[in-house]
């Protein structure tokens, strides 16, 4: 699943942006402070999470558990 | 950062600022990489991004509306059954964590736990009622992201709320939360007597080093699943005030040195529909990841039992906790809870926030009307409701 090179990701391409994490245990929060703020400090907002994007290094969610299941599939066919 | 595919390109939660962004497949693309068969072929819907995981039914507090009717002599499921689930959640792709209870730091394994979930690259965060936090006990929290507070409002207003004068404790636990640098915020259950004074409940919560409130809805769950409920919710004045409301408690905090956010819980969102501005940019909502109804689809709990909920607030399914990778997409009472929005009843199919909102709560409406519904104290649905009778009579 993984290409060569790696690119600025766009804004264009940013389709949601959920603020923090919270840590209520009963429902799904959402922070709604973001959508009264003037488009200065939003844009600013975006602009972080762009490089952020370009910075951090990629995991990928449930590549081990692929893995485990390729091994399984492996094993089961009898290939080495 | 940690990429999950989905159909439509990834879910990716980051690191370096705390919070979840959606890309389109352009945009993973930019990131050098390709979903290969997730967007080559028709996946199954998609699994939770958030859980919240009971680890205790145990609790002292009492609270009158406790939607788990947590007790003294609750159960506490073995840490290896946690593991399990955290587990499942890895293999799922599940982003966050939300330990809850029942009264989570009872347990003697709590950091232990929020060890394992760490390193499934889960994001573990708590909500407590703080009775009871010492400064020894705080130091077990340490590995949270976030650790919220139960805090409905000072004195009178949280023994309102809950049944008994738990305003104190709860106060010094966000001081001393503070204090130790473990980012802390308040859950603030809204009710009939006390939404007035939300602004102040805020202020004093900001005031001892909270950095985030997250306002709730009072849901008929559990101990508030009896008919106290119709007098203890939001006023139907008090709910199409929401918008306007949460506009001018943004404004002050803004306005502010340092960061504190506003955040509002699924069960809230349509209470919006009442607010001109907001309800007709929902595009604008759903840019800024505002999350209704994700009850079955982007949230999902697992009870102290070990069995599966769509939410905290609704009934188990037969699914279990540690199946949740395999079982979620095509669990029969999950995949109704997540159908509903597909073909709602008016005023929802209509509605310019029902791809945000998703027809309000369920638990609301399946208490009031016995069925999943339009959200009944939805203020578009109340006005859609009055508008039918008038004009049957």
């Amino acid at each position: 699943m993984k290409n060569a090179s790696r690119e600025p990701v766009l804004l264009e391409h940013v389709r949601v942006v959920r603020v923090g994490h919270g840590a209520n245990c009963s429902s799904i929060g959402s922070v709604v402070d973001t959508l009264f703020v003037g488009a200065l400090v939003g844009s600013a907002l975006f602009a972080a999470i762009a490089a952020a994007l370009a910075s951090e290094p990629v995991k990928i969610a449930g590549a081990e558990r692929e893995a485990d299941k390729g091994d399984r599939a492996t094993r089961e066919a009898g290939e080495p | 950062m940690i990429l999950r595919y989905e159909e439509w390109g990834a879910w990716v939660k980051l690191e370096t600022i705390p919070g979840v962004v959606a890309i389109d497949r352009e945009g993973v693309a930019a990131l050098g990489l390709d979903g290969g068969e997730r967007w080559d072929t028709p996946q199954p819907p998609s699994a939770p991004l958030e859980v919240h995981l009971a680890v205790t039914s145990r609790c002292a507090a009492g609270c009158e509306g406790c939607y788990l009717d947590a007790r003294p002599d609750g159960y506490e499921p073995p840490l290896a059954d946690l593991v399990r689930s955290l587990d499942a959640m890895k293999d799922a792709g599940v982003f966050t964590v939300a330990f809850g209870g029942g009264e989570p730091t009872t347990r003697e394994d709590l950091a232990e736990l929020t060890t394992e979930a760490r390193r499934r690259g889960l994001t573990p965060v708590l909500t407590t009622s703080g009775l009871g936090l010492s400064e020894e006990k705080i130091e077990r929290l340490r590995g949270f992201a976030q650790v919220n507070v139960s805090y409905d409002g000072e004195g009178a207003d949280y023994e309102r709320v809950r049944g008994f004068d738990g305003a104190r404790p709860a106060e010094a636990a966000i001081a001393l939360l503070a204090r130790a640098g473990i980012p802390v915020g308040v859950n603030v259950v809204l009710t009939r007597d006390t939404f007035d004074r939300v602004a102040g409940t805020l202020a004093r919560a900001r005031s001892l080093g909270a950095r985030e409130a997250q306002l709730l809805r009072y849901k008929p769950a559990g101990r508030a699943a009896t008919l106290d409920y119709l007098a203890r919710r939001l006023s139907p004045e008090q709910a199409a005030s929401l918008g306007p409301t949460l506009r001018e408690l943004s404004r002050v905090h803004a306005a502010q040195a340092g960061e504190f956010h506003i955040r509002i819980d699924c069960a809230l969102v349509p209470f919006l529909s009442a607010d001109a501005e907001l309800a007709a940019d929902a595009a604008k909502l759903a840019r800024l990841g505002v999350f209704g109804c994700e009850a079955g689809g982007a949230l999902a709990a697992v009870k102290a039992d070990g069995t599966v909920a769509p939410c905290s607030f609704a009934t188990s399914t037969a699914l279990r906790g540690r199946d949740l990778a395999e079982g979620h997409a095509a669990d029969p009472e999950l995949t109704r809870w997540r159908s509903y929005v597909a073909a709602p009843a008016e005023p929802c199919a209509s509605c310019s926030l029902r791809p945000v909102c998703k027809g309000g709560c369920k638990v609301v409406s399946g208490f009031v009307l016995g069925l999943h519904g339009p959200d009944p104290e939805c203020p578009r649905v109340r006005a859609h409701a009055a508008a039918q009778k008038q004009a049957a009579s």
